[in-house]
Parts: structure tokens; C-alpha cells; sequence
């Protein structure tokens, strides 16, 4: 089987060190607050620049992963959470931190991201190389298709504002025009600039918008003094009880399986799982652990943190099969792939089959790596939080301008990171996700692409978009998407009204 | 989530140059768009129709914004774990850290990237009040150091030493 020999290629001892330095580094970096899974991802490129395709995959892999858990613990220990994904976990996570129960709640998220991320990655598994045949049958309408739908979740569906999501989006869009034209080659936007012939690097984009736009961000509005983390008691009552496993392991499944499925469709990865589970979680107690929602119920830590990582493996499945990004995560982990000359779709099983499965192989030795590493290392994770505000910001910059020059080793292309991390810092000033721009920005001139194929072949007959079977069920299928997250959308604002409600009367 | 009640009031004319931005952005490339030569050979849509579809809609969003923002719909900050969402903006931080990081942009060739590295470390943590700052200058030259060599010396990227450092082998890929 072709899993087995991905797995003798991730478990040879060098590759090991990679996953556990990938997972290490990962965690590290995702555990520093104001950084969000793509962000790690985007900083932690020029680790790899010198690495073989194999060992580079083996580190992303871990890094995706380590983001990811590294999130969760910013979430439960610090007083101010902030990252969208971990948000819910916050919820209850930082009253259970409060209350002395840290220790339950940190192991309460990391056993349910084992076991979510490992169920998911055997869905993975199975669900990738199926997708993948059926995908070759894809024509160029059916991207175009699944494409629309991409960028309308990523755009429309995902941030407070839609027009703004749009409007980061049309920008995304419009960087990933200038430079040659794949068609035709010719110049479009370069102004005769002889360094926007080749187009804006997609690693100077991403990292701008999320390190240095963060950032300036941050530093703008610098909260000034110590930073206060909630301590984590030790002792045998502080570990998870029996009751506490009897809670744990329902909400784990359940989160399992609502997280998976929004994953593989781009419904917005892995914020909108988090908040179904917190949903179903709080629906689903009764009696006394009901009233416990907005104190501190293990619940909805375990269900939302199990539902965060199976839609990260979950993403993967239209990142691999299709080619085609749903996060800014996968966006980020998509550029780095193009890097080694791997073009992720439905051929990527066939021509790169070794490599995949490496990679997909390495996503279970890391998932259990995270196990073992992350409840011992509390405390290392408590001393990265509490690294002096200044340092981590003055860090981040000195990192982005090393990831930034790398690129090219060309000092003009660290301008252009500080010309988008300015336009990162308004961005975020006036509430505009960022997140759209760089799905754009790498999904644009595919979509352009098979576009322009789809019309050229129908000699320029628009109906022809709807031409296939195929077509037609994803657009209807987007139309109910929209609806659906219409009513999801009201009630998260119903959910967000309620527990505040009971924050403040508490 | 509940940043409405925390956001000061604020005057949106800043947020309305900044939707001004796209529709400009957009009106230049609907200007420019028309002089993208096609080639003969193209039989398709060619290689000006996308470019006027997304001009078309930077100007439409762009302007939707306008009018939401005059409306009294104003965007809703972004919030975080060290964000003081009450805070006045602090320019004078941002304008030193867009300084130094242009500082650091004309040092990397000149005087080396460790050097260049440990200003923009040291001057970032001073705009952000670091104290003491002996202690940040210390350790952004231990950081530059080390980054120089894990990633010049062991992972082969070409960081350029500079001429301070030249002469150290394990700094170079």
C-alpha cells in the first residue's frame, strides 16, 4: 500500500527530526499571540528554502498541525484571546484557566486534537485518492465552478462586513494580475517596471499582510504593562478525572465529525466548525453541565478543539485533489508546494504519489508527536507567552524582513513587504479580512486560466459555464451554502448575544 | 463581537480614503487595461476581459463601502490579545517602525544582514519601549548572530555577512 511506503519514507530518523522540529517550531511560534495558523505557516518559509521537497513537506506538515494546537493554548491561558479559530475554545477554556482546572482544559484540547486530527487524517486518507480520480474527469467549466465558490465563501461569507470581504478579495485579485499573462504572455499592469514583470511573490503578500500588518497593527494600540497569564496548577487533582474523560470523549467524536466535513467544502475551514460544536455541545447538556456553559464546561473546550483540527486535516482534501485553497492557511501551505515544482490536483497522487504520501504519513507521526510534546512542555509554552511585548513585535519584524529578502535576496523586495504591511495595518484598521486577498491572490489566475479555456472551447458562449452536470449542482449547492450560513450566521450572533448576556450577570 | 460598544467614536474620513483607495486602484486599471496588447492568434475573451471584470469590481465595492461608511456603517476594528482596543492610535510608534524597517532595507547590502537585523530589532523594541534597552540591544545582536548562522551557515540560505563578518566561515552558506 501506498501509505506504508510514505510511511517507511517519514519514519526514517532524519525525517523524524523533521517532523519533530517541524511540530516544535510550529507549536512555538503558534502559541505567541496575534499569530494565527497562515501566519506560522508564512513566517516559517525560509526554514525550508534549502531543505528536499520530502523533508520541506515533512516541516510544513508539522507546522500546520503545531499551528494549529499552538493556538489553543494562547486561547486558555492568556486573558485576552484572540485568534478566530481558538475563540470558542476561549469561551470556556479561559473560565476552566480561571477556576485552576488549566491543566484539564490544555489536556482536555490536546488528547481531542489527537484523536480528531488522527481520525481525520485516515479520512484523509481514504477520501484523497478517491476525490482525486473523480477529479480527473474535471473539465475547465468545473473548476471554474468549484473556483466561484471558493472565492464567494472566502469573500462574502466570512467576515463581518461582506463588502469588505469583497473588496479584499477584487485587490487580491488584481495583485495576482500584474506581471505576464500565463496565456498569452503578455505584460499586464507592469507599467514597463521591469520587477513587476514576474509578478508580486506570493510570500511577500502573505507575510506583509499577516506579520508586518499585524505588527504595526498591534503596535499601534501596544496594550502596555505585564502580561498576565494564568497560572497552571499542578498536582493529581489538576490532570483530567474520570468524569472529566466520561465528558470528554463524546464531544471529541462529535467534533470530529462536524469539524471534518466543513473542511473538505470551502465553508470557511475551521472557524465555522469551532462555533457548530460550541453549538451542538451547548445544545446537547443537560441539567447541571448545561448551566456550566459560560463558566467553564469541559464540553466546549473538547468539542470545538477536536472539530479545529479535524477541519484542518479536512482542508487538505480540496488542497491535494483540486488544487484549490479554502483558507489563507491552505493558501500559504498551496505557494509553499508550487515552490518545489509540486502542483497539488487531481494528478498529484499520480505523478507525486511518493511525496504525497509522505506527507500524509507524516501528518500522523506529527499528530502524535504534538500528543507527547505538548503536555510536558506547558511550561516552556508559558514562558513563550510571556516574552516581553516588545521583543515578540520587534521579533516578528526582524523575521518577516529575513523571510521577505529571502525570497530573491533582493533588499527592494523587503519594500514591497513594507508597502502591503501597510496597507495590512489600515486593513485591519477599518475591520477588512485579510484572509480573502490571499486566496485571491493565488486562486485568481488559475481561475483566469480555466476561464478563459472554458470560453475558448464553447467559442465564447457564456451559457457554456453551465454546461456540465457538474457545474449546475455546485452552483445550486453554493446557493444553499449561502442560505445556510445566512441562518448560521444568525444564530452565532444569537449564541454571541446569550453567553454574553451570562458573562455579564455572572 | 462586542467591539461596538468599545470602539471610541471615531471620524470616518480615514476610512473613506482608504475605500477611495480601491475605487482608485480600480479606475487605473480600467484605464490602463485597454492597452494590454492582444494577440492576433487569440481566438478566446484574451487577456484584457478579466482585468475589467476585477477593475470593474474594485470601483463597486470600493464605492459600496463609500456609501456604507457615510451611512454610518463603519468597519469594526480588528481585535486581539495585546491590543488595548481603547487606545489612541499610537502614529509616532507606527512612523518609527516604518522607519526602521526602511533603515533596515538600505543596511542589508551595505553593512550585512546581521547588522541591519540588530538595528531593526533594537529599534523596533525602543519604539515599543523595551526597558532596559542595553538589554535589547544585547539580545538583538545575539538573535542576529544566531538567525546569521542557522540560516546562512546550516540551512544555506545566502544571508550577505557583510564586511564586519566576512571573514567568519560559519556565517556563509
Amino acid at each position: 500500500m501506498l501509505l506504508l511506503e510514505g510511511f517507511t519514507t517519514a519514519l526514517q530518523p532524519v525525517y523524524l527530526l523533521y517532523a519533530l522540529g517541524g511540530v516544535f517550531v510550529g507549536t512555538a511560534v503558534g502559541v505567541l499571540p496575534g499569530i494565527g495558523p497562515a501566519m506560522t505557516v508564512a513566517l516559517l518559509m525560509p526554514i525550508t528554502y534549502a531543505l528536499d521537497p520530502a523533508a520541506a513537506l515533512i516541516v510544513f506538515a508539522g507546522i500546520y498541525y503545531g499551528g494549529m494546537y499552538g493556538g489553543s493554548t494562547t486561547s486558555i491561558l492568556l486573558n485576552t484571546p484572540g485568534e478566530s479559530s481558538s475563540i470558542v475554545t476561549a469561551l470556556e477554556g479561559n473560565k476552566m484557566a480561571k477556576a485552576g482546572r488549566g491543566a484539564a482544559a490544555l489536556a482536555t484540547a490536546a488528547i481531542g486534537s489527537f484523536i480528531a486530527g488522527t481520525i481525520a487524517t485516515v479520512l484523509l486518507s481514504f477520501l484523497a485518492p478517491v476525490v482525486a480520480e473523480l477529479a480527473v474527469g474535471l473539465g475547465p467549466v468545473d473548476y471554474v465552478a468549484l473556483m466561484v465558490v471558493a472565492f464567494l465563501t472566502v469573500g462574502a461569507l466570512l467576515g463581518a462586513s461582506v463588502l469588505r470581504g469583497l473588496a479584499s478579495l477584487a485587490l487580491g485579485l488584481f495583485i495576482g494580475l500584474i506581471g505576464i499573462d500565463d496565456s498569452t504572455a503578455q505584460q499586464r499592469f507592469t507599467f514597463d517596471n521591469p520587477n513587476l514583470v514576474d509578478g508580486i511573490d506570493m510570500v511577500l503578500v502573505a507575510v506583509g499582510l499577516f506579520a508586518l500588518g499585524e505588527a504595526l497593527y498591534v503596535a499601534s494600540k501596544l496594550r502596555h504593562g505585564p502580561v498576565e497569564v494564568i497560572p497552571v496548577s499542578k498536582g493529581k487533582n489538576a490532570w483530567l478525572s474520570k468524569e472529566d474523560w466520561q465528558r470528554s470523549w463524546k464531544p471529541w467524536l462529535r467534533g470530529t465529525f462536524i469539524g471534518f466535513p466543513i473542511g473538505t467544502v470551502p465553508a470557511g475551514g475551521a472557524d465555522v466548525s469551532t462555533f457548530l460544536s460550541y453549538a451542538a455541545e451547548r445544545r446537547l447538556a443537560k441539567g447541571p453541565r448545561k448551566a456550566q456553559f459560560g463558566r467553564g464546561a469541559i464540553e466546549g473546550v473538547a468539542g470545538p478543539e477536536a472539530a479545529n483540527n479535524a477541519a484542518a486535516a479536512g482542508v487538505l482534501v480540496p488542497l491535494l485533489t483540486l488544487g484549490i485553497p479554502t483558507t489563507a492557511t491552505a493558501a500559504m501551505m498551496l505557494t509553499a508546494f508550487q515552490r518545489y515544482q509540486i502542483q497539488p490536483g487531481p494528478l498529484l497522487f499520480e505523478n507525486q504519489g511518493a511525496l504525497v504520501w509522505t506527507l500524509i504519513a507524516s501528518l500522523y507521526v506529527g499528530n502524535l508527536m504534538l500528543l507527547v510534546l505538548n503536555l510536558p512542555l506547558v511550561g516552556l509554552w508559558v514562558k513563550i507567552l510571556q516574552i516581553p511585548r516588545p521583543y515578540l513585535y520587534a521579533g516578528i519584524l526582524v523575521f518577516a524582513a529575513l523571510g521577505a529578502f529571502s525570497v530573491n535576496f533582493s533588499p527592494s523586495d523587503v519594500g514591497v513587504l513594507l508597502v502591503v504591511g501597510v496597507l495590512g495595518y489600515f486593513m485591519r484598521r477599518y475591520g477588512y479580512p485579510v484572509a480573502p486577498m490571499v486566496v485571491a491572490m493565488i486562486l485568481g489566475p488559475m481561475f483566469e486560466v480555466q476561464l478563459r479555456r472554458s470560453l475558448q472551447l464553447s467559442q465564447n458562449d457564456p451559457t457554456a459555464l453551465l454546461s456540465t452536470p457538474f457545474a449546475v449542482v455546485v452552483y445550486a449547492t453554493m446557493a444553499l451554502i449561502f442560505l445556510g450560513s445566512w441562518w448560521l450566521r444568525r444564530r452565532q450572533a444569537a449564541l454571541e448575544a446569550t453567553t454574553e448576556k451570562e458573562s455579564v450577570s455572572v | 463581537m462586542s467591539s461596538h460598544a468599545l470602539t471610541p467614536a471615531r471620524r470616518p474620513t480615514g476610512e473613506i480614503l482608504f475605500a477611495l483607495l480601491f475605487v482608485s486602484v480600480g479606475a487605473a486599471g480600467l484605464l490602463t487595461a485597454g492597452s494590454i496588447p492582444i494577440p492576433p492568434s487569440e481566438t478566446g475573451i484574451g487577456p484584457r476581459a478579466f482585468p475589467y471584470i476585477v477593475c470593474i469590481m474594485l470601483v463597486l465595492v470600493g464605492t459600496g463601502i463609500v456609501v456604507q461608511v457615510l451611512r454610518g456603517k463603519v468597519g469594526q476594528a480588528e481585535e486581539g490579545e495585546d491590543l488595548d482596543v481603547t487606545a489612541k492610535t499610537d502614529w509616532a510608534a507606527l512612523a518609527k517602525l516604518v522607519g526602521f524597517v526602511v533603515l533596515h532595507i538600505f543596511l542589508i547590502e551595505p553593512a550585512g544582514w546581521p547588522v541591519a537585523a540588530a538595528v531593526l530589532f533594537t529599534g523596533s523594541a525602543w519604539t515599543l519601549e523595551a526597558k532596559p534597552l542595553w538589554k535589547a540591544a544585547l539580545v538583538s545582536v545575539i538573535m542576529a548572530l544566531v538567525l546569521q548562522y542557522v540560516f546562512g551557515g546550516l540551512l544555506g540560505v545566502s544571508l550577505p555577512p557583510g564586511p564586519l563578518l566576512e571573514g567568519v566561515p560559519f556565517f556563509h552558506g
